[in-house]
């Protein structure tokens, strides 16, 4: 990556709590992230409204190429949510 | 950042630098000084250049300044009065870098010369040598003596030599006992069909067509259920994320998991996949659905062997429950409707079609070096769950969520996990999760439990809860379990990367501090550093066989194999008789890993196998596009 070490300290809200996943906004309208939760390291139980903070970068395109799996994936899936809902 | 006297004590070599700005006349202590491990990070981005005639921490202690500093200043002669002579302890250092990670020191070759019986004397002659144990039946020191010799009473056959090391000479020293047998018959299955049942007819399968339209009814969450059966020209067909990998197998009757006889199906394998109403796949972040041959690292543990069929089902279950405890559960359910039913199929199979029977026998080997096997597994909910312990192998009912468990850590036979005692619901991180299917062939657990010189006391599992105040509760009944064993090591493993790595790190700390030797396995590489370590975290055996060290989609690809079980037992058998272990690189350098196989094969003169990576498998353009930008070039 050409940009990788920019390393830039970002807070977040707990937005969202699932049994595996937390979701979290990030302060200032910049983003929502979703992780699992053991990517997420914390003392006590978690709550929503808890702020958090981690050390983020720039994302950086690696490959200018469209790759056709991953758009073939996602037709899949569209064609799957249409059948769903027809 | 300071550091403590204990720990300045440990670094009296290593050169001193004050961590933040420092008045003259001050008389220096730990609390001055700047914790030499980042010193490597700081010369690297050039905040910090070590002068030649840079003093070592030991020589600083209690020294006066003379001038006022600034934070990170190298501390040199000349800003120092009373400055302490050190004994150089260089001999010791130089002992701990020459030794490689995991060097066995030729622990089958003590200096103990062959046993002589002259004239009915037994001599032992021991030139040079610690810890050695010598425990000498009476029957083998009798037979020594010869058959002319007159039987002597036992008491004189049976010198009590208290000297020390496991000497290969006389294994036998104690009986390994027998605790308990599992016998697995496997049937061989080249065939799978649909037909109006479940049924095996010699080598053929047969799966009731309609079979999925009963297991739908197994949990309202479930809205769908599609079988596929998978031959090897299918292998090149999309699937959903894979989230579990699993045998085909049953008790027979009255015998418990563990114990008793199995039936085992050869060549298929059953796979779960599953989405929610929307398309989204269980337990997703990001996806690593596409083409089956170009996802499945073959042959690992957990994964599907080339060549077998598979029997995929496609779970759907009710939108947004995805993420929720219940919906993962569901899909796990609903396959397993399907498997139980060819379980009981298995178990009406005609005995005639047994291929192989495999008999597996836990002992026990007093005497020997007593370990434990702790196999941290993810409980922090939903799909990081596990079944402990079903009725039937890798089976649903009567098996006990670790999560429902506390995540406590519970004891299992090494039999019990290789009957398929664990049920694992894990489903991200493809690369480095444990499928059900890993646990049915651990390799650590089968290289352990044969290996003679060894006393497997058994395998704990303890699950890894989400909030650190949870991870030290169990980790600390762990440390109180593991007291209460009087063991002489143990093995730690922990699957994938994430929080997992503060309990496994307290994981070592607690049987560590109770002077038991520990080895660690974990993924680690680039992607899975720990976040956190210990001074009881010397011995690691990293799983990363990827090329890039990193988390690259294809299933079981970074997982335990037996070339990590081996270098794990030649370093837990080096530790326990004292051999120091080389400091870590900076950074994650895959020569270590060769370094260490290459001095295994060496002392033991035998070679290590080491299984193939992703690059022996058909290039997915995603993973060329993503991961290995420079191989993309080059191939378009």
């Amino acid at each position: 990556m050409k940009y990788g070490d920019k390393i830039i300290y970002m807070e977040g809200i707990i937005v969202e709590l699932k049994d595996g996943s937390v979701a979290i906004d990030f302060k200032g309208r910049l983003g929502y992230l979703k992780v699992p939760m053991r990517m997420l390291i914390n003392d006590q139980p978690l709550q929503v409204g808890q702020e958090i903070g981690l050390n983020m970068s720039f994302v950086e395109v690696v490959n200018e190429q469209v790759n056709e799996e991953y758009i073939s994936n996602i037709e899949k899936r569209k064609e799957k949510r249409r059948q769903n809902n027809g | 950042m300071a550091i403590s006297a204990e720990s300045a004590k440990e670094h009296m070599n290593e050169v001193a630098v004050v961590c933040c700005r420092t008045e003259a006349g001050t008389i220096l202590e730990a609390g001055n000084l700047e914790d030499p491990a980042i010193f490597p990070d700081l010369e690297d981005s050039g905040l910090l250049t070590i002068p030649e005639d840079c003093l070592k921490i030991g020589e600083v202690l209690n020294a006066k300044l003379v001038k006022t500093i600034d934070s990170l200043t190298p501390l040199t002669p000349d800003l120092l009065e009373g400055v302490q002579t050190m004994e150089v302890e260089s001999e010791k250092t130089e002992a701990t870098e020459e030794k490689a990670v995991e060097e066995p020191k030729a622990a089958a070759a003590p200096n103990v010369q062959a046993i002589q019986t002259a004239g009915g004397v037994v001599k032992i002659h021991i030139g040079e040598g610690k810890d050695i144990n010598l425990e000498i039946p009476v029957s083998f020191a009798g037979n020594m003596m010869g058959s002319s010799q007159p039987a002597a009473a036992p008491e004189t056959a049976a010198p009590s030599v208290k000297a020390e090391t496991a000497v290969s000479t006389v294994k036998e020293a104690k009986e390994a006992k027998e605790v308990r047998k599992l016998v697995k018959k496997h049937y061989k299955i080249d065939k799978v069909e649909f037909g109006p049942e479940t049924k095996i007819e010699g080598t053929t399968l047969y799966i009731r067509e309609n079979v999925n339209e009963d297991a739908v009814n197994v949990s309202n969450l479930v809205t769908d259920i599609k079988v596929d059966i998978i031959t090897p020209e299918d292998y090149d067909k999309y699937s959903e994320t894979i989230m579990d990998v699993q045998p085909i197998a049953a008790k027979e009757e009255d015998s418990k998991l563990g114990q008793g006889t199995t039936r085992v199906i050869d060549g298929v394998v059953v796979i779960v996949t599953g989405t929610d109403e929307t398309g989204v796949q269980i337990g997703e972040f990001g996806s690593s659905e596409g083409i089956l041959e170009k996802n499945i690292m073959w042959g690992r543990p957990g994964a599907p062997d080339k060549g077998e069929i598979f029997i995929k089902t496609e779970v759907v279950i009710k939108e947004k429950t995805n993420m929720e405890r219940p919906g993962p559960l569901a899909a796990h359910k609903a396959t397993d409707f399907i498997t139980q039913e060819i379980r009981e199929a298995l178990k009406k199979a005609d005995d005639s079609l047994v291929v192989e029977e495999e008999e597996l026998v836990q002992y026990r080997r007093p005497g020997k070096k007593k370990v434990l096997i702790v196999k941290e597994i993810m409980g922090q909910g939903a799909m990081h769950d596990n079944l402990i312990l079903p009725m039937e192998p890798v089976g649903i009912v009567g098996g006990k969520a670790n999560v429902d468990l506390g995540n406590l850590p519970v004891l299992l036979s090494p039999l019990e996990v290789l009957d398929g005692g664990i049920h694992a619901l894990t489903c991200i991180g493809p690369a480095s999760k444990e499928n059900s299917r890993h646990y049915w062939r651990e390799p650590l657990v089968i290289e352990v439990m044969n290996d003679e010189e060894l006393d497997l006391a058994g395998v704990v599992f303890v699950g890894s809860p989400q909030a650190n105040s949870e991870k030290f509760y169990v980790s600390e009944r762990l440390g109180m379990l593991v007291e209460s064993m009087d063991l002489d090591a143990a093995f730690i493993t922990t699957e994938g990367f994430g929080n997992n790595h503060i309990d496994f790190a307290s994981h070592h700390e607690q049987v560590g501090m109770r002077n038991v030797t520990v080895v660690g396995m974990s993924f680690c590489a680039q992607q899975g550093a720990l976040v956190v370590g210990n001074k009881y975290m010397k011995h690691m055996v990293d799983h990363n066989k990827s090329d890039q060290g990193i988390e690259n989609e294809i299933l079981s690809n970074n997982t335990l194999c037996k070339e990590d079980a081996v270098r794990a037992i030649a370093m837990i058998k080096a530790a326990m008789t004292g051999e120091e272990v080389k400091a870590p690189e900076r950074a994650f350098n895959a020569n270590v890993k060769e370094n260490n196989v290459d001095m295994i094969e060496q002392q033991t003169n035998q070679k290590i196998e080491l299984v193939p990576n992703e690059q022996v498998l058909p290039k997915s353009k995603k993973r060329l596009a993503i991961y290995e930008p420079e191989a993309a070039v080059v191939t378009e």
